[in-house]
């Protein structure tokens, strides 16, 4: 396994996550396509510091800091998604219509 | 220590507020107390920051720099808090608004100063990390905020779709930041700008950036990436509606210019052209759109676009002159954006903010209509209005380095602007109301405040003092 593997993966994943967050239609499923982007950017840090980097320790902590501030992010996204349920009794983007314009 | 005092004194504000609320419950919400700290601490704030020394510059716990540039942005962000904290005071009253009322005022008045520390983390980063933090910290709780309104199904949407379009732009930024981590080998400014220097046509850094100007075009509102702003501005309480147009474009753009200038320095002539198109699309996009509104909120969202269209255009420029024409067009823009906020809050107290709302307000509120009057101008850029100065500073940063035709393009697109800022007008002054009206009720915090913005607007037009003072700091 070589760099260019890490990113060729990790480019794949964020294609990926673009692709599930432009055609899922439930609410949740575009939350896990935002993970999936997410970790792809993790796979991309790691690489870069077990390959290339000059300060891997860098590198490595900053996966855990992204792991934290997504988990706070989704906390927050699943409070607005219940909320939203709460409201419109479907968890389907296509509901998302009244303000438009 | 001197030079962080306002950083640890808005962090010790946003705890007592908080602990302030978990100590008397029930009673906190419905009393004024947390409001009146959080307004006077807030000012206190500002005027520390004021006093502070802005040609020194000190580096803390190997992360945290404050340099004069970094106190300016500051002074923004603080002022923007201040006037939204102002601002949010009807709305957690009864009768205040016609889409009812706000609960839980604190926790409120908290989000908005943790959101405000998030801004001064961006602004006083040295590394990715931090910067990625200070982000986060930053726009985080502006989801929560446009959804605050729990029992309205559109700030519930608003929400919805501000947090999908975050989150996507989140991961997008990551992507730009390891791949200049990838290119740099650390996170450092130091670090990367050295990577930048020797090899500016390293592909991996084209990438990054190119990552990175898109995650940030979803905060900043730039064109392929504007299209739920219309939508988030529309649904979200109208005090966060101006949190989110002035702070979190402001935080946006400081960040871009802490990038372009600094680490990205080398790239800038790559990087020129780019902004250039982004700024072109975007002022256009922002003003076609504004043609065709009926509600005033949707209409501020695509004003303030092409605002952001503007001072993009003048990242094209040189460090020095970018940095003091922008810092001034966001003070200016701040005064005039939270100017037609406060009027907005007047017109929602008993009905919807729409066009037909400003009816008649030319023969029952004359002054009011006048500071409307006064506001658009100085955002359609007329002299001797501020926002004419700030529009010229930012012309001839981009004049400089001889972008001649975006400088006419912008020209011709501010025009338009005009237009549909006359529209507005129109409404005030010349149409009829279908049904005679009351005039509007102004409480003293909306006198106050109207008047301390409309002072500001004129007098930072007419007297230089002020921009020459953040041109002095930027040297």
């Amino acid at each position: 396994m070589t760099l260019s593997h890490c990113i060729t993966l990790s480019l794949i994943l964020c294609a990926i996550g673009v692709y599930g967050i432009l055609t899922r239609r439930n609410l949740i499923g575009i939350l896990l396509s935002v993970e999936v982007i997410l970790n792809g950017a993790n796979i991309n840090f790691a690489a870069f510091a077990h390959f290339k980097a000059t300060d891997p320790t860098a590198g490595a902590i900053f996966p855990i800091f992204v792991m934290a501030v997504s988990a706070c992010e989704m906390a927050v996204a699943l409070a607005i998604i219940i909320s939203m349920y709460r409201r419109k009794k479907r968890l389907d983007v296509s509901r998302l219509e009244e303000l438009n314009g | 220590m001197t030079l962080l005092l306002p950083d640890l004194l808005l962090l010790l504000l946003a705890a007592l507020i908080l602990a302030f609320d978990l100590y008397k419950g029930e009673e906190a919400s419905s009393s004024n107390v947390t409001f009146h700290i959080c307004w006077i601490g807030l000012m206190t704030i500002f005027f520390v920051l004021l006093g502070l020394p802005y040609d020194e510059q000190a580096l803390y716990l190997g992360g945290y720099q404050v340099t004069g540039i970094s106190l300016l942005f500051k002074q923004i962000f603080v002022l923007s808090a201040f006037l939204t904290v102002l601002l949010s005071k009807p709305y957690f009253t009864p009768g205040g608004n016609y889409r009812g009322i706000l609960q839980y005022r604190s926790e409120f008045l908290f989000i908005i100063l943790l959101c405000t520390f998030g801004m001064f983390t961006v602004v006083s980063a040295v590394d990715l990390l931090t910067l990625f933090i200070g982000m986060e910290l930053a726009t985080i709780p502006l989801y929560i905020l446009s959804g605050y309104q729990k029992e309205d199904r559109l700030s519930v949407e608003a929400s919805t779709k501000y947090i999908i379009m975050g989150s996507l732009s989140t991961g997008l930024l990551l992507f730009g930041y390891s791949f200049l981590y990838g290119c740099a080998g650390s996170l450092t400014f130091e670090a990367i700008a050295a990577a930048c220097t020797a090899n500016p046509d390293e592909p991996l850094l084209k990438l990054g950036v190119l990552f990175v100007l898109a995650s940030i075009g979803f905060k900043l509102t730039l064109f392929p990436f504007h299209m739920w702003a219309p939508d988030v501005y529309d649904g979200a309480p109208s005090p966060v509606t101006a949190f989110i147009s002035v702070s979190s474009k402001a935080v946006a753009i400081a960040f871009l210019l802490i990038l372009v200038y600094g680490p990205l320095a080398a790239m800038h002539s790559y990087l020129q052209p780019i902004l250039l198109v982004l700024a072109a699309a975007t002022m256009t996009v922002g003003n076609l759109g504004a043609l065709k509104q009926q509600r005033l909120r949707r209409f501020m969202a695509y004003s303030s676009i092409a605002q952001a269209g503007y001072i993009i255009m003048a990242m094209a420029g040189n460090a020095e002159a970018a940095y003091s024409s922008i810092i001034f067009y966001l003070f200016v823009y701040a005064a005039a954006n939270y100017a037609i906020f406060f009027i907005l809050s007047i017109i929602g107290r008993n009905g919807e903010e729409n066009l037909s709302g400003l009816r008649g307000m030319g023969k029952k509120n004359p002054v009011l209509a006048a500071v409307l009057m006064l506001t658009l101008f100085s955002l359609a850029g007329i002299p001797p209005l501020a926002g004419f100065m700030g529009k010229f500073l930012l012309f001839a940063a981009a004049a400089q380095e001889g972008y001649y035709a975006m400088v006419v393009f912008a020209a011709l697109n501010s025009t338009i602007s005009l237009y549909y800022y006359l529209l507005l007008m129109k409404e005030a002054y010349i149409t009829q109301p279908k049904s005679s009206k009351k005039p509007l009720r102004l409480d003293s915090i909306q006198k106050t405040s109207l008047a301390f913005l409309t002072f500001a607007m004129v007098f930072a037009g007419i007297l230089p003092v002020f921009s020459s003072n953040i041109l002095a700091v930027v040297q």
